[in-house]
C-alpha cells in the first residue's frame, strides 16, 4: 500500500455532479466491504448543507475538514475549474489530490501542480482513473472486481487498458499491492519516477508493471530511477507520427518518444518489455 | 490548434513584438490595391501549416513590378499537398544576424521551458544535436508572471539586449494565449531595428474555448464530426474498423491488429461512459469509412454499462460484421442480447482481433 491506507478520510470535491455522486457510493460500498474510512465529505461550492448517498457536502474544503477528519481528495470538478481544486486541495493541507478530471487546460495543470509541491501535496492525474490498493482503499473509478490483492504494483498512464492488464494479472493469480493510474496528459503530477519511489518503501511490493504509452519520456526516466524489478509495456507501436491517439499523451512530438524507440531505449536498460498484454503475466513471475 | 503565420503575428505585435509590415491577400488582385503600402522588394509567403514551407517553394521575393504575377503562379500551387488560399505580403528584412527564440510546454520539469540561441538561421534540430552547447535553456514555473531578469540575461548572452525584452514579451503570449508552443524562428536584426521574421503559435486543444475559439481547424471533417460526439477519432489506412473505450485500451487494440498483421482503418475512442446512443453513432461512422469489413467493438465496462453498448451495437444495424469484446458492468445481460442477434461474442481482446483479423484475409 503506497499513498494512503484504509484509515483515510476522502473528500470527494464536484460530488454533486453526476460522475461525482456515483462514484462518491461506489468507492464507499468498497470502503464498507475492507472495513475502511471512505468518503467523509463532499464538496460543491454553493451546495453546502445538502447530502449525496448519505455522505455531508460543504461549500469548501476548509469548511468539511473544520467537521472530517479527512487526508486526501479525489476530484471530479469541471475542467475549467478543477485545478483550482487541486489548488484547494493543498492549501486546506490534504496530502495528496487525485485528480479524475479530464481535459483541463495544461497552463492550469503546471500552475496547480506547483502550487500543490510548495504545500507538500501529491498530485496524480489528471485525466487518471485514480488508485487502488486491494483490500486497503479505492480513491477513484477504477473498477473493483477486477482486482486481487498481491505484490505487484502498476503504474499507467491509461485507464482502460490498466483494468485490461488487472485483469490478466488478477487471472493469472499475481495479485497487486497498489495500482495507480497516473494520467494521460503531458503534464502530471506524480510521474513513474515518483510512483516507484513510492513503491521502493513499500514492504508488500515485489515486482512493478510500467503500462507506458507513445510521447515524453517518463518510461525512460522512471526506469531509471529504480532498483525494484520491473517489467513493461507501451501502448501505441503502430500510431502514426504526428497523430493525437484519444488524449494529451499520446501524441509523438518530432519523432521523440514514439513507441519503437522507447521500447528499444527501455530493452537497453534491461528492462523486459512485452509486446501484447497477455505476454505481462509470464513476464512477470520471471521477475518474481 | 496551430496558429497561421500571420494570425500568430498579429497576437505578437499585439504583445509589443515587432514583426514587419505586411499584408494579407486572398487573391492576387486583391494585391495590386495594396502595393502602394509596401517596398519596392518585397515577399510572398503561403499561409499553409506545413513543415519545411520555404524549402517547398511556398515563400517567394516579389517586387513591385513582378509581384501581381508571382502571387497569381502562388495562389495556383499546393505546398505539400496543401492549396494556397492566403498569402502574407510581407516587406523584404535586410538581416544582419537571426537568432532563434522558444517557449514550450516541457513534460519532464511542469514547467515552461525557455529556448535561445545566438546561432539562428540553421536547422534548429541539427543545432541541437550537434552542437547541444550553442542553445541556451531555462525553465520558468508557471507560477511566475515574469521570465526573471537574471534568467533573460543568462539566455541572450550577447544578443542585443532587445531580444531580452522580446523573450519577455513571449512569455507573455505563452501565458495570455495559453499557448503549448510560441516560437520566433528566425528573429532577426535588421539596420532598422530587430523583428520576428516568422511567428508560431500553438494554443492549446482543452483551452481553446476561454480563448474564443469555437472550432478546431486541425482536424478533418470526419474528426471534427467524432468530436462532436465526444469521441477521439484519427483516420488510417487499412480495412478493420476499431471501437474502443479509453485511449490506451485502443491504442493497444491497434497494435494487436499489427501484431496479427491486419490493418486498422481508424481509431475511435467513444470515452467513458459509454451509452446506448454514443455507441449506435460511434459504429454507424466507421461503418461510413468506405474501406471498412469488419468493425472490432473492445469495451472494457469501468463506468461503461456492457448492455447499453450492446443495444447500441444492434440499433447502429450496419451491413458489416461486427466482432465484439465486452467486459464490465452488466457484462451478462450485454452477452445475452448480442447473441441472440448473432454477433461474435469473445472473451478476450486478443481472441477478438485475430477474429478480425481473419474475417478480412
Amino acid at each position: 500500500m503506497i499513498y494512503a491506507d484504509k484509515s483515510a478520510g476522502i473528500i470527494v470535491t464536484g460530488a454533486t455532479g453526476r460522475q461525482g455522486a456515483f462514484h462518491i457510493a461506489l468507492m464507499n460500498e468498497y470502503a464498507r466491504n475492507i472495513g475502511g474510512t471512505g468518503v467523509v465529505a463532499g464538496v460543491t461550492p454553493g451546495k453546502g448543507g445538502q447530502e449525496i448517498c448519505g455522505v455531508p457536502v460543504y461549500n469548501s474544503i476548509r469548511d468539511a475538514i473544520a467537521e472530517c477528519d479527512a487526508e486526501v481528495s479525489v476530484i471530479f470538478v469541471p475542467a475549467g475549474a478543477a485545478g483550482d481544486s487541486v489548488m484547494e486541495s493543498a492549501s486546506a493541507g490534504l496530502s495528496l489530490a487525485v485528480t479524475i478530471t479530464e481535459h483541463i487546460p495544461v497552463h492550469d495543470t503546471m500552475k496547480a501542480i506547483a502550487y500543490a509541491k510548495l504545500h507538500d501535496c501529491a498530485v496524480i492525474g489528471p485525466n487518471c482513473p485514480g488508485l487502488l490498493s486491494p483490500g486497503e482503499i479505492k480513491l477513484g473509478i477504477m473498477p473493483a472486481h477486477l482486482f486481487s490483492r498481491g505484490n505487484i504494483g502498476v503504474i499507467s498512464r491509461s485507464g482502460t487498458l490498466t483494468y485490461e492488464i488487472v485483469d490478466e494479472l488478477t487471472k493469472a493469480g499475481l495479485g497487486q499491492s497498489t495500482v495507480v493510474g497516473i494520467g494521460g496528459d503531458p503534464v502530471i503530477g506524480q510521474t513513474f519516477s515518483d510512483v516507484l519511489r513510492r513503491f521502493e518503501e513499500d514492504d508488500q511490493t515485489k515486482a512493478v508493471i510500467l503500462i507506458g504509452e507513445v510521447g515524453g519520456a517518463l518510461e525512460e526516466e522512471g526506469a531509471r530511477s529504480t532498483d525494484l524489478p520491473i517489467a513493461a509495456y507501451i501502448a501505441g507501436i503502430s500510431a502514426p507520427p504526428e497523430k493525437r491517439m484519444g488524449h494529451a499523451g499520446a501524441i509523438i512530438e518530432g519523432g521523440e518518444g514514439d513507441a519503437r524507440s522507447k521500447i528499444e531505449r527501455l530493452r537497453k536498460m534491461e528492462v523486459p518489455v512485452a509486446s501484447r498484454p497477455s505476454e505481462i503475466p509470464g513476464i512477470i513471475r520471471k521477475l518474481l | 490548434m496551430k496558429f497561421l503565420e500571420h494570425e500568430a503575428k498579429l497576437v505578437f505585435a499585439d504583445n509589443g513584438i515587432p514583426v514587419p509590415h505586411g499584408v494579407l491577400i486572398r487573391s492576387a488582385d486583391e494585391l495590386a490595391g495594396h502595393l502602394d503600402t509596401l517596398p519596392f522588394e518585397f515577399v510572398l509567403k503561403a499561409q499553409v501549416d506545413v513543415g519545411g514551407r520555404g524549402k517547398a517553394g511556398g515563400i517567394l521575393m516579389a517586387d513591385k513590378k513582378n509581384g501581381v504575377a508571382t502571387a497569381r503562379d502562388l495562389f495556383g500551387t499546393t505546398i505539400k499537398g496543401v492549396p494556397v488560399r492566403e498569402i502574407l505580403a510581407e516587406e523584404r528584412l535586410e538581416i544582419l544576424h537571426e537568432y532563434f527564440a522558444s517557449i514550450a510546454v516541457d513534460r519532464s520539469t511542469k514547467e515552461a521551458l525557455i529556448l535561445f540561441t545566438e546561432e539562428g538561421g540553421v536547422d534548429i534540430e541539427t543545432l541541437a544535436r550537434e552542437r547541444p552547447s550553442a542553445i541556451r535553456r531555462a525553465s520558468v514555473s508557471l507560477l511566475m508572471t515574469e521570465i526573471p531578469p537574471f534568467m533573460l540575461r543568462d539566455l541572450i548572452g550577447k544578443a542585443p539586449k532587445e531580444a531580452g525584452k522580446i523573450l519577455q514579451s513571449l512569455y507573455t503570449v505563452f501565458r495570455r494565449k495559453d499557448a503549448v508552443l510560441a516560437e520566433i524562428n528566425p528573429l532577426v536584426t535588421t539596420p532598422s531595428g530587430i523583428f520576428a521574421a516568422d511567428a508560431k503559435l500553438i494554443v492549446d486543444d482543452n483551452a481553446l474555448k476561454r480563448q474564443g475559439i469555437s472550432q478546431n481547424r486541425d482536424l478533418t471533417e470526419r474528426e471534427r464530426e467524432a468530436e462532436k460526439h465526444g469521441f477521439s477519432y484519427v483516420e488510417l489506412i487499412g480495412n478493420i474498423g476499431v471501437i474502443g473505450n479509453g485511449a490506451g485500451l485502443t491504442m493497444a487494440t491497434l497494435d494487436l491488429i499489427d501484431f496479427f498483421d491486419g490493418k486498422a482503418a481508424n481509431f475511435l475512442d467513444v470515452g467513458g461512459g459509454a451509452d446506448q446512443e454514443r455507441v449506435k453513432h460511434a459504429v454507424q461512422l466507421v461503418a461510413g469509412v468506405p474501406s471498412v469489413r469488419v468493425i472490432i467493438v473492445n469495451l472494457l465496462g469501468g463506468i461503461t454499462r456492457c448492455d447499453e453498448v450492446a443495444r447500441g451495437i444492434i440499433d447502429a444495424g450496419i451491413s458489416q460484421e461486427v466482432i465484439v469484446r465486452l467486459a464490465g458492468t452488466n457484462e451478462e445481460e450485454g452477452k445475452c442480447l448480442l447473441m441472440e442477434k448473432g454477433y461474435r461474442m469473445l472473451d478476450s481482446m486478443e481472441q477478438a482481433v485475430r477474429a478480425a483479423v481473419e474475417a478480412v484475409r
